[in-house]
């Protein structure tokens, strides 16, 4: 029962890379704005104080944008991967209903096939650009950072897509786990517990 | 084949097979770009840029405090405020409904959250006055979508950054259509529940009871406050405004109303993730479609289209809202946007309607669009909460869709009812 715990986390990595790049963002941005505000205050004393105007002020933290949007692309494509692996990502699905439930079965199984070759085509072309990148290098404006780290993003995510799709293929069919709609939960009661659905279970 | 044939097919025959819309609209520009041989890099540099925006934070921004908010306490007691309100007149209830919906719209970006938020509250207490559950179930869907034309407003977002147009502006333009659709909802409310014979909550609508619930939600009441008058003096940017309602939130429901609890808080952090991924991973791949779409120059030939059948502008308009009515039916309501915003905004311009008018046509005719079957995802929630069907929904609701149809198109064909706002804000605050 040992790899269980080991599991169960490989299984929502993504969900917490996401919710810890969430925070940094959100608490980034907040820094931002108060920092904006001290700041705005104390260049409108230093009129008043000429002790202050020794020390001149950024409007904020100059690097402070550019970091929470890196951390922001990040957290989209982590989140699209982790949405993935909920199968969440929005279909149209109602005109499966009037057919056999065998028929939606198979045509969303060649959708997540194609779906899959979508994602291996992303992944070669990104590594390109990636290696372009280290070849002909281009700076981020603040942070002074190689930009190819950043696109490496892409690879990583659409790769970890393809293994999540597999992934919830094989609970379907072949573990014949029910996969449950994500987007019925949020009409639950919030106190209820909602069952989580692991590799393992 | 041309490429526009290529794109459309692959578009078509994906979303056909039940593949993520994402994927159809990506793969779909993909095959449009092989097809005209055209590098395949440019993909990965518009997977960047889609998303590399300030003003698109807004987005996870306004999910995750929606979410908070309803852990906090805050939603519980904007609906108190409603109920005591309008609960004494006929059809009290549900008119309160619309009113917490309209109250709960301007603190929340988002449609199907404000349906949950208000509905898990409000269609219980409905169905235990003896409302029938597909009426209360039909009222909370309809006026769930408010929670989109009121500002703050997450379909907004996504058409200012679609648009390139100041996303602050939309959320004033907002301001006035968002009352107007609650005013055509209470009126169309009032007239059923004669009908139905729905009295009021037996209350006696009193001035003392109102103020009461409004002193307790107090902090709840000045969340708006914060956030829109935080974005209409330019004191905030709507994104920072919506970072600042998150950190209010957690101060208003940790140390006042002491409700958060943090099982609370990390559900709604892990929500947000996969709402915002799968949103925003959409944006990337229509944008991709739209620029192909506008490479080969397909917003012209619609355009073109349009002209040669007829070139009144009322009459293009009435075209328009009918098609986007028909797209809600069937398509998410932010893909939608980013999809049509391409491709429809050009030809409007062209025609000499104002951006941000569009845009809030636009978001009103996806308004409808949530509480309209097959795919209504207010419906999804009420019927969920209401334990009824989607057809007893449906059937309920249509009366309140005809109504916010007509609200929509007087939007439409008088401009100043969007443009007024915004221009007057915009004179005193310069």
């Amino acid at each position: 029962m040992r790899p269980k715990p080991i599991l169960k986390f490989l299984d929502n990595i993504e969900s917490y890379i996401c919710q810890i790049l969430l925070v940094f963002f959100v608490c980034l941005l907040f820094l931002q704005i108060v920092l904006r505000i001290v700041f705005t205050a104390i260049d409108s004393l230093s009129h008043y104080i000429s002790f202050l105007e020794l020390y001149p002020l950024p409007a904020s933290l100059p690097w402070g944008e550019e970091l929470s949007r890196f951390a922001f692309v990040w957290f989209v494509f982590f989140g699209a991967t982790y949405a993935a692996r909920l199968a969440a990502h929005n279909r149209v699905t109602f005109q499966f209903k009037i057919f056999p439930k065998i028929v939606g079965d198979i045509s969303t199984f060649i959708a997540d096939i194609v779906w899959i070759i979508f994602n291996c085509i992303m992944v070669y072309y990104s590594i390109n650009v990636i290696k372009e990148g280290f070849e002909f290098r281009e700076y981020s404006p603040t942070l002074d950072w190689i930009m190819a780290y950043v696109f490496m993003i892409f690879p990583i995510a659409f790769s970890l897509m393809n293994i999540r799709i597999i992934q919830v293929n094989v609970m379907k069919y072949i573990l014949k786990i029910e996969i449950e709609d994500v987007d019925k939960v949020d009409t639950s009661n919030p106190d209820d517990e909602t069952p989580e659905s692991g590799v393992t279970s | 084949m041309s490429v526009t044939a290529v794109i459309f097919l692959t578009f078509v025959g994906l979303l056909v097979i039940g593949s993520p819309i994402t994927l159809s609209l990506g793969a779909a520009a993909m095959g449009g770009m092989i097809f005209s041989g055209k590098p395949l890099e440019g993909l990965v540099e518009i997977a960047y840029t889609s998303v590399n925006s300030f003003p698109i934070m807004a987005l996870p921004a306004f999910i995750l405090s929606g979410a908070l908010m309803e852990s906090a306490g805050i939603s519980r007691r904007l609906v108190a405020v409603a109920e005591a309100m309008a609960g004494p007149f006929t059809g009290g209830m549900a008119a309160s409904t619309v009113l917490s919906c309209l109250f709960f719209g301007a603190i929340s970006g988002s449609g199907p959250a404000t349906t949950a938020a208000v509905g898990m509250l409000m269609i219980p207490a409905m169905v235990r006055h003896g409302y029938d559950k597909g009426y209360a179930g039909a009222i909370t869907s309809s006026s769930g979508g408010l929670g989109v034309v009121i500002p703050p407003s997450i379909p907004m977002v996504i058409y200012g950054v679609a648009a390139s147009q100041s996303i602050a502006d939309l959320f004033i333009a907002g301001f006035i259509p968002g009352v107007m659709l609650a005013v055509g909802l209470l009126g169309m409310n009032y007239i059923r529940s004669k009908q139905k014979k729905y009295k009021g909550d037996g209350k006696e609508l009193s001035v003392k009871t109102v103020m009461e619930t409004m002193k307790d939600g107090f902090w709840a009441l000045l969340t708006p406050v914060i956030i829109l008058g935080g974005i209409y003096t330019g004191f905030f940017t709507p994104t920072e405004a919506a970072i600042v309602s998150i950190f209010y939130t957690l101060f208003v429901g940790i140390f006042i109303y002491k409700e958060l609890e943090l099982k609370g808080a990390m559900k709604a952090l892990e929500s947000t993730t996969w709402i915002t991924g799968r949103v925003l991973i959409i944006m990337f791949t229509a944008l991709a479609f739209g620029q192909l779409l506008t490479i080969n120059k397909i917003p012209d030939l619609i355009a073109q289209g349009l002209l040669n059948l007829t070139d009144n502008l009322y009459m293009i308009w009435a075209l328009i809202i009918f098609f986007l009515l028909f797209m809600g039916m069937f398509m998410e309501t932010l893909a939608t946007i980013m999809l049509v915003t391409p491709v429809l905004l050009p030809v409007m311009i062209s025609l000499g309607v104002d951006p941000i008018h569009f845009g809030v046509v636009l978001v009103c005719c996806c308004e409808i669009g949530f509480a309209t079957p097959p795919l209504g995802e207010n419906m999804f929630i009420a019927s969920g909460v209401a334990n009824a069907t989607l057809e007893e929904i449906s059937v309920n609701a249509l009366p309140f869709v005809f109504v916010s149809i007509l609200v929509v198109f007087l939007i439409a064909y008088i401009p100043s009812l969007t443009l007024w706002l915004p221009e007057l804000l915009n004179n005193l605050f310069q």
